[in-house]
């Protein structure tokens, strides 16, 4: 394939800078932002579903944030990135919505895909516990899932981004909007209570 | 707060299991053109809910522009009597122009008929406010400006009286 054919077109919405594709759809550009939208859904998803354990909540959750996001575009003034705007949008949603769901939750998990089988280090946790892997990692699944959802929602929010996520600490104070020693205090938290809730997995408690 | 003294090594371990989740196939196919549909109907909602405001707040002017509907003759006949509405209203401004000069000059020959007025009219009514006892009054009837000073012409010429000031007895 020539260089010519892998190079993304400027003018073309996926070719474009995230700048110039948030400028776009401020002034009303559907294209621009529906690629703003391809960019980050898997992200925007993954955070929503890892927080309420739930397939559809957060297929909802993503939705209304993107929708919510486009409404107030004009609002953006570019202070920080569109990524972090985005997710703080998504993020506060998510916590008001599990706020008046309270403690009631339904699990709908995704499946798990099949790199986890040949994942060295999920294998030497599991090993010994069942004869089947695939087994093994379902339940594990759950027992992990149901875990998380009994954090509360902002420690619940520090431990997905940070350690699912894997974003920084700064990036993770400025979209739950506290700074950085809260956001430090409140993983090392959470951390502990899922040790806590997982003792039967982790070997070196 | 620090991690000292506490390994979440394993913990970090499982926690790698979440990123293998991942949505039904061809879930993020779809996901981008749900979100444009839902802005898309949201931006039509709105639209129809502002027709839906202007018939909650005045149901008379929805009721008005319900007339022309379909209806061509009523249309034209609405537009036609528009048109001649307006050049009627410029035929009336052009007459206007010269028409206070024509009234003023026939006031200014017939004397008598000027006098007739100034003495009916003006000062019965600067008699009649008048105080009884101190105090300036100062009559400015607006109503009793004279026609002319509007059209240009000198309030010398003026077929009323602008204004009084009445010393006090």
């Amino acid at each position: 394939m020539s260089e010519a054919a892998t190079m993304p077109d400027s003018n073309t919405p996926a070719g474009m800078l995230e700048a110039d594709l948030v400028k776009r759809a401020q002034r009303g550009d559907l294209k621009a932002y529906d690629e703003l939208v391809k960019r980050y859904q898997q992200r925007i998803y993954a955070t929503l579903y890892h927080m309420t354990g739930n397939h559809e909540d957060a297929n909802d959750l993503a939705q209304d944030a993107f929708i919510k996001a486009y409404a107030a575009l004009k609002s953006f003034k570019g202070g920080s990135t569109f990524y972090t705007w985005l997710y703080r949008i998504a993020v506060n949603k998510t916590i008001n919505f599990l706020k008046q769901r309270k403690n009631k939750y339904h699990l709908s998990l995704n499946d798990i895909d099949f790199n986890a089988e040949h994942d060295p280090d999920l294998m030497a946790l599991i090993s010994d516990k069942t004869p089947t892997r695939d087994v093994a990692l379902a339940e594990l699944q759950k027992k992990l899932n149901e875990a998380l959802l009994k954090l509360s929602e902002p420690h619940r929010m520090v431990i997905v981004l940070h350690d699912v996520q894997d974003l920084s600490h700064d990036e993770i104070a400025e979209i739950m909007g506290c700074n950085i020693g809260t956001v430090r205090s409140r993983l090392f938290y959470a951390r502990q209570q899922m040790q806590g809730h997982l003792t039967e997995y982790i070997k070196n408690v | 707060m620090s991690e000292r003294g506490q390994n979440f090594d394993d913990l970090k371990k499982l926690l790698k299991l979440k990123r293998h989740e991942v949505p039904p196939p061809g879930f993020f196919n779809q996901f981008s053109e749900e979100v444009v549909a839902r802005i898309r109907a949201g931006e039509s909602r709105n639209a129809h809910s502002l027709a839906d405001r202007l018939n909650d707040q005045a149901p008379w002017l929805v009721s008005f522009l319900r007339l022309f509907e379909a209806k061509p003759g009523i249309v034209g006949g609405f537009a036609t009597s528009l048109c001649l509405l307006m050049l009627f209203g410029v035929v009336l401004a052009e007459r206007s122009e010269t028409g206070p000069k024509n009234i003023f000059t026939a006031a200014a020959d017939g004397q008598a008929a000027a006098t007739a007025v100034e003495t009916s009219a003006t000062p019965q009514f600067a008699a009649n406010t008048l105080p009884a006892e101190g105090g300036i009054t100062i009559s400015t009837n607006a109503s009793l400006q004279p026609v002319a000073t509007l059209f240009g012409q000198s309030a010398a010429a003026s077929l009323f009286q602008p204004a009084s000031f009445a010393p006090a007895h």
